[in-house]
């Protein structure tokens, strides 16, 4: 009789790991068998990994793509690009996020729940057409433009759209909320008498913040930065419509591959390197906050 | 006497709330003194104005002579014990206590000195390297109080520092608490809802209600000589009674009571005039019960055994109740429930009261 609650509990333990499984670890395996694969001219295009000869099971493994890739400078210079894009856009998102959560976790009560409403009002329409609006906002005869040479603040069109500041202005708008709100949850739940212990202590307001109130809210300002990170790392929607040719970020490289080149084993050998590659990042923020004290 | 921290006329509204309202008080330097009232009183927010987290409405805070009432928190030479203790939590012990030292900009020796000798006055010493949260309360405790202490300052506030502890660790640390501030010699400025505490700590209680300050007095001139029925009742318990008549002779006062039913003494008293509404009151430890003779008649209707003492509660013939404590001496326990008995007391046991 007593091990049907534990049964219970078990089965309820399986839930997310079965659906982790099914939809995360499947589609990796699924991409990474591909990588392993070689591209041939058909449907699917890529070799079967097996093949039976007779009794005999065949498996071929063809690790070339990762070779290959390896060796690519492009691919080289898509990683570094999309590691620097995130890293700025990160750390731009952070120097607006912090204060705009720290004012609003300042705010009385009542105001603060109608400001972290407008932080998430975003989230209600789709995230294309907010990058549309920014290309109609951004192009050289767009809203802002038109504005600043109505007022006369320059005579010539900025060009913004198809650069590289097109791409932040974009990541950082689509990615802001994420960074915003781990930081206003962290600095809201707060206890404001440590402020005044530190205040009691000797401390000004700007020294109560620094010694106080700004290391107690790096655990938020951690999530909030591995929140945005790994996802802009492979964002291919802002840099495909905002970016120029210039800036070629991993995203759009495995779109191009799969797509236009129609080679998924090499696609595949992108994208298992690029998990590769945030995995290690990943892990570093897990360690982090696990050694740091609630 | 200079007072060393002195409140003239401070009052504190929050909106048309008024919290604090136009107190005035003097405490001396080296005093261990209290301010006691219920929740809401406004102890608390007279506290944190003579902290500088609130700024008065009107009035000013002295400290040692100077007016501070301008000043902030940080510059003003008070230390705040904070009821939650409010100990960072990304900081060791030690790290805590250093705080202040290091905002002051002090040499590093000179802080690791200082902060190693109070952590050995309060038995911090083997815990520096700990984080709060690997503490127990107690620990906390000394450790907020060690955090305060080791700025040396000229007043220490304590927002109930003891209300966290359980009964057994609170009276131990309340006696502690008196040993170490005078040990330094310094001034303390207690907030306490319990009156017990208040008594066993205090140099001087200022009883607070509603803002006001009742009474100012030692332990024993405020529970001896109450200025109120509020007051009487607030400190321990008192027995009070109505009067309706007062015939004095020498240094006594006969006293016509309709609610006690009969006449009861009480000391004479030139303070207050017994032409209009007056009171008596009288502590039940004070009170006799004897099962025959002269007082107040009526029944034993409850009885609690409280170790050190016997409860009895009396119904009065007039309807009116009355508290007798009777202290525990071993000896054989004559009166029961039903029982009826005589209540009378020394007219020096008890006080006339004209409010």
């Amino acid at each position: 009789m007593q091990s049907k609650p534990n049964l219970g509990r078990r089965a309820l333990v399986l839930v997310p790991y079965v659906w982790l499984a099914i939809f995360f670890l499947t589609p990796f395996l699924l991409v990474l068998a591909i990588s392993l694969s070689s591209v041939r001219v058909g449907m699917p295009p890529y070799e079967p990994l097996y093949a039976w000869q007779g009794s005999l099971l065949s498996i071929r493994l063809n690790l070339e793509n990762f070779i290959f890739v390896l060796g690519e400078n492009t691919y080289l210079f898509a990683y570094l690009t999309s590691l620097k894009v995130a890293a700025i856009s990160t750390a731009l998102m952070l120097a607006i996020a912090y204060p705009l959560a720290y004012g609003i976790a300042n705010c009385s009560p009542h105001s603060r729940s109608f400001l972290v409403f407008l932080v998430i009002v975003p989230f209600w329409s789709s995230m294309l057409i907010r990058v549309y609006a920014w290309m109609s906002i951004l192009r050289n005869d767009g809203l802002l433009n038109s504005l600043l040479l109505h007022v006369g603040v320059i005579s010539e069109p900025l060009r913004i759209m198809n650069t590289e500041t097109a791409i932040y202005i974009g990541i950082v708008y689509t990615y802001l909320p994420f960074m915003v709100l781990p930081i206003y949850a962290n600095l809201s739940a707060g206890d404001r008498t440590l402020i005044e212990a530190a205040r009691d202590l000797g401390c000004s307001r700007m020294a109560a913040f620094w010694r106080v109130t700004f290391p107690l809210s790096l655990r938020g300002v951690a999530a909030g930065c591995a929140l945005v990170f790994i996802p802009v790392i492979g964002e291919f929607v802002v840099p495909d419509l905002l970016g120029g040719a210039d800036t070629q970020m991993i995203g759009r490289t495995i779109w191009i591959e799969f797509f236009n080149n129609r080679d998924w084993p090499v696609a595949s050998a992108v994208t298992v390197l690029l998990l590769v590659i945030l995995v290690i990042p990943i892990v570093l923020f897990q360690t982090r906050l696990s050694r740091t004290p609630t | 006497m200079q007072s060393y921290v002195s409140i003239e006329n401070l009052s504190k509204s929050f909106g048309f709330f008024t919290a604090v309202d136009d107190v005035s008080i003097g405490i001396g330097k080296g005093e261990f003194f209290s301010l006691l009232g219920p929740s809401g009183c406004g102890k608390s927010t007279l506290l944190r104005m003579i902290a500088g987290f609130e700024a008065p409405t009107a009035g000013i805070v002295r400290l040692d002579g100077a007016d501070v009432t301008a000043v902030p928190a940080h510059r003003r030479a008070t230390n705040m014990m904070f009821q939650s203790y409010a100990l960072f939590p990304h900081l060791s012990v030690g790290k805590n206590i250093a705080f202040g030292l290091q905002q002051d900009r002090l040499a590093r020796g000179e802080i690791r000195q200082r902060v190693c000798e109070v952590a050995e006055k309060l038995q911090l010493s083997a815990l520096l390297d700990r984080k709060p949260q690997q503490l127990s309360g107690g620990q906390r405790q000394r450790v907020a109080l060690a955090r305060a202490l080791v700025k040396r300052p000229k007043v220490l506030l304590l927002d109930e520092p003891l209300g966290a502890l359980d009964k057994n660790l609170r009276t131990e640390t309340q006696y502690e608490l008196v040993r170490l501030q005078r040990e330094l010699g310094l001034t303390f400025i207690i907030v306490t809802h319990d009156q017990h505490e208040a008594m066993t700590v205090s140099s001087r209680i200022a009883i607070m209600r509603q803002g006001k300050v009742l009474q100012v007095g030692s332990p024993a001139e405020v529970y001896e000589t109450p200025v109120s029925r509020y007051v009487a009742k607030f400190l321990g318990e008192a027995n009070v009674f109505e009067g309706v008549a007062a015939r004095r002779s020498g240094n006594e006062l006969t006293i016509e009571s309709a609610e006690a039913g009969g006449s009861v003494f009480a000391a004479a008293t030139d303070n207050v005039s017994t032409s209009g509404r007056f009171w008596v009151s009288v502590r039940p430890e004070r009170v006799e019960l004897n099962k025959q003779g002269s007082g107040l008649e009526g029944v034993v209707e409850q009885f609690s055994y409280a170790g050190s003492g016997r409860h009895y509660r009396v119904r009065l013939k007039s309807g009116a109740m009355l508290d007798a404590l009777r202290i525990n001496l071993g000896s054989q326990d004559d009166l029961s429930v039903g029982d009826t008995v005589f209540a009378s007391w020394m007219p020096r046991a008890a006080r006339l009261l004209a409010e």
